[in-house]
C-alpha cells in the first residue's frame, strides 16, 4: 500500500527532511505489512472494558500548583503568561 | 561475607532494624557501588547522592528516637526517567526533556517518600519508553552486566542493569509492552508489571495509556513482593486504579495447574530459551504442580494489534510537545507552526518519530476501522483467549524473551525485527494481565533467561507465591560479579 509520508508528516507536525522520505516510507510499510495480516473481525461488541470502568474523581474546587512553580519549565514567558510567536496579524 | 551493596532489600531491611547497619551506610554502599561500576553499566542518567544522603539522614534519626519505621525506609530505590520526581530532572531519556524538572511527585514517589525510601537517582531507557534495548535513549546506552557488549532489553533497560550490578537493590520502570519483563529477564534478575490499574500512573510520562503500568524490580522475589505492596491501590488521581494489596507471600504449588500455551514455543523462539522454560516447568511438575496444554490462537496478531495501539495513543499522547508548556523549544522567528514542527523534529528521536508517524497514519481518515478499530476488537478476542484459558489452569508459563541478550547495535537498524521481540509480553498488556519474569537458567556464553508467569487480573499474590517456589527450590538466583 501506498503511504503519504509528506501529509502524514504534516498531520503530526514533523519535518521529515526530503532525503530520509523514502527510508521513513520503506519502514512504515514494513510495519504497515504487518499490520494488514490482522484478521477480519466483524464483532460489534464495546471497545471498552466492562471490568474496568474507570472511577472519576468528584469535580471539586481544590488548590492547584502555584503559578510561578508552574512557569519554572516554560521556554518563555511574559508578565506570568507563555509566550508564542505571533498568530494573528 | 557478603558486601553491603550485594544484600537484599529484604535483608538490608532486617539489618536495619536488628541496629547491625544504619540507612546512612546503606545509602554509601549503593553510592559507593555506583561510582565502582556505572562506568560500565551506564544505567543512571542523574546521581541525586547529596538528596539521598539527607533521606537516610532522616531514616536514622526516625530510628534514634525509637520510632517505627515503614518497611521501605532506608531501602534506596532507583527510579526510571519517565516518572516525576519534584525537583529532580525526568527526562525520559529524550532531548525534549532534556532540562524538564517536576514540580510535582508522581504518586509512587508519594508512596516511596511516605515510606522512608531513598533516591538514589533516575534510570535510562529508551526515549519514551519506546525500544526493546535501551539503545534509544538520547544520551546513552545502557550495557548488559552480564557481557557489556550486549543490551540490557529495554525499554527500562537502567532499572534493570542497576538492580542486575547491585548498584541498587530495588528499582521501579513500567511496562507497556514488555517494557519491565524483557529487561529483567535479560538482565537475570525479577520483574512484575502488575494488572493494569493495580498501581496508580499519575506522574508516569504517558505512552501508550490503556497499556502503562509501573512495576517493580528486585533481585529476589520477597524484594519484588516488598516493592509492589508499597506503590500498589488505588488512586483518585488515576482515574483507571483499583483497589489492590498483597499479603505476605508463601511458596506454594501443589496442585497449582500450570498452563503451557504451544503458541508461544514456536520457530521464532530459540532452542536454549525453549529448553530452559521447559526445565523449569519441569522443576514446578516436582513441586506438586499440574501441568496443561493450553491454545492461544490469536498470540499471532498480537504483535500488529499492540503496535497499532500503542503507536495511535503514543501519536495523541506526545501532541502535547509543541514547545511552548514545557520542554525542549524549537525556533521563534517564525510561526506558531514553523515552532512546533522545528520542536518536534529536534526534540524527538528516530523511533519516536517513527511510532507518532505510525500512529497518526493509523488514525487518519479513511484508516481508523481498518487499523486502530480492527486492533481494539482483536484486543477484546486475545482478552477473552485468556479468560477462556483460566478456567482451565490457574496460571499460565511461557518465555520472555525469544533470545538471550542481544548485541549493542545488532537490531537498531531494523524496527519490525527489533519489535519482534516483543512477541511473547505484549499480549499480557493487551489482555491487561499481572505478568513476572524470572530467571530460569543461562544460554550459550552465561546470559541470563528469563521465564514469564501470567495469571488472572490481580493474582499477583499468586506469581510471587510460585515464583518464590521456584526460587528456593532452584537455591536462589545467581548474582554477576562485576
Amino acid at each position: 500500500m501506498e503511504i503519504d509520508v509528506k501529509h502524514i508528516a504534516k498531520l503530526a507536525k514533523l519535518d521529515i527532511p526530503e532525503a530520509e522520505l523514502g527510508k521513513m516510507e520503506k519502514e512504515l510499510s514494513s510495519i504497515v505489512a504487518m499490520v494488514e495480516k490482522l484478521p477480519e473481525l466483524t464483532s460489534k461488541e464495546s471497545l471498552l472494558d466492562p471490568q474496568n470502568t474507570m472511577q472519576l474523581r468528584p469535580d471539586e474546587v481544590k488548590p492547584s500548583f502555584p503559578r510561578e512553580e508552574m512557569l519554572k519549565n516554560v521556554p518563555e514567558t511574559a508578565a506570568g503568561c507563555l509566550m508564542v510567536p505571533k498568530v494573528v496579524e | 561475607m557478603k558486601k553491603l551493596y550485594e544484600h537484599s532489600a529484604t535483608e538490608l531491611a532486617a539489618m536495619l532494624r536488628a541496629k547491625e547497619v544504619s540507612a546512612v551506610e546503606i545509602t554509601k554502599a549503593t553510592l559507593g557501588r555506583m561510582e565502582e561500576v556505572e562506568s560500565k553499566v551506564d544505567a543512571f542518567l542523574t546521581v541525586t547522592a547529596e538528596q539521598a544522603l539527607q533521606q537516610a539522614q532522616q531514616v536514622d534519626e526516625t530510628i534514634a528516637a525509637g520510632k517505627p519505621l515503614a518497611p521501605l525506609a532506608g531501602i534506596p530505590v532507583a527510579i526510571k526517567d519517565n516518572i516525576c520526581t519534584k525537583g529532580v530532572r525526568s527526562t525520559c531519556a529524550s532531548r525534549m526533556l532534556e532540562n524538564f524538572v517536576p514540580h510535582y511527585n508522581a504518586t509512587v514517589m508519594e508512596k516511596l517518600a511516605a515510606q522512608g525510601a531513598v533516591l538514589p537517582g533516575k534510570l535510562n531507557m529508551d526515549e519514551f519508553a519506546m525500544g526493546g534495548s535501551c539503545e534509544n535513549s538520547y544520551f546513552k546506552p545502557t550495557k548488559n552486566p552480564w557481557d557489556t557488549t550486549r543490551v540490557p532489553g529495554g525499554s527500562s533497560g537502567g532499572s534493570a542493569a542497576s538492580v542486575a550490578s547491585c548498584e541498587v537493590p530495588l528499582a521501579l520502570g513500567s511496562d507497556t509492552g514488555g517494557s519491565i519483563r524483557c529487561p529483567a529477564s535479560f538482565c537475570g534478575i525479577v520483574g512484575l508489571k502488575p494488572t493494569y490499574g493495580a498501581v496508580s500512573r499519575y506522574g508516569l510520562v504517558a505512552f501508550a495509556s490503556s497499556l502503562d503500568q509501573i512495576g517493580p524490580f528486585g533481585r529476589t522475589v520477597d524484594d519484588v513482593a516488598l516493592l509492589y505492596r508499597a506503590i500498589c491501590g488505588r488512586d483518585p488521581k488515576d482515574a483507571t486504579s483499583r483497589e489492590a494489596a498483597l499479603g505476605e507471600i508463601e511458596a506454594k504449588v501443589k496442585g497449582l495447574r500450570l498452563g503451557v500455551p504451544k503458541e508461544y514455543f514456536g520457530d521464532g523462539i530459540s532452542a536454549e530459551v525453549k529448553t530452559a522454560v521447559y526445565g523449569a516447568i519441569e522443576t514446578l511438575k516436582g513441586l506438586g504442580a499440574d501441568v496443561v496444554e493450553i491454545s492461544l490462537p490469536s498470540t499471532d496478531y498480537a504483535l500488529a494489534a499492540y503496535y497499532i495501539i500503542s503507536s495511535a495513543e503514543a501519536s495523541s499522547n506526545l501532541a502535547r510537545y509543541d514547545g511552548v508548556k514545557y520542554g525542549f523549544s524549537g525556533r521563534r522567528d517564525g510561526t506558531l507552526n514553523d515552532l512546533y514542527l522545528s520542536t518536534r523534529s529536534e526534540g524527538f528521536g528516530a523511533e519516536v518519530k517513527r511510532r507518532i508517524m505510525l500512529g497518526t497514519h493509523v488514525l487518519s481518515s479513511g484508516y481508523y476501522d481498518a487499523y486502530y478499530k480492527r486492533a481494539k476488537l482483536l484486543q477484546n478476542v486475545i482478552a477473552k483467549e485468556f479468560t477462556d484459558a483460566f478456567a482451565s489452569c490457574d496460571l499460565i508459563v511461557t518465555p520472555v524473551n525469544p533470545t538471550t541478550a542481544f548485541k549493542l547495535g545488532e537490531k537498531v537498524s531494523d524496527p519490525v525485527q527489533m519489535y519482534a521481540t516483543d512477541i511473547c509480553t505484549v499480549t499480557v498488556n493487551i489482555a491487561g494481565l499481572p505478568g513476572l519474569s524470572l530467571p530460569c537458567g543461562m544460554g550459550e556464553g552465561g546470559l541470563p533467561i528469563g521465564m514469564q508467569l501470567i495469571g488472572p487480573k490481580f493474582s499477583e499474590a499468586r506469581l510471587l507465591s510460585v515464583a518464590k517456589s521456584y526460587e528456593t527450590a532452584v537455591g536462589g538466583f545467581a548474582v554477576k560479579e562485576m
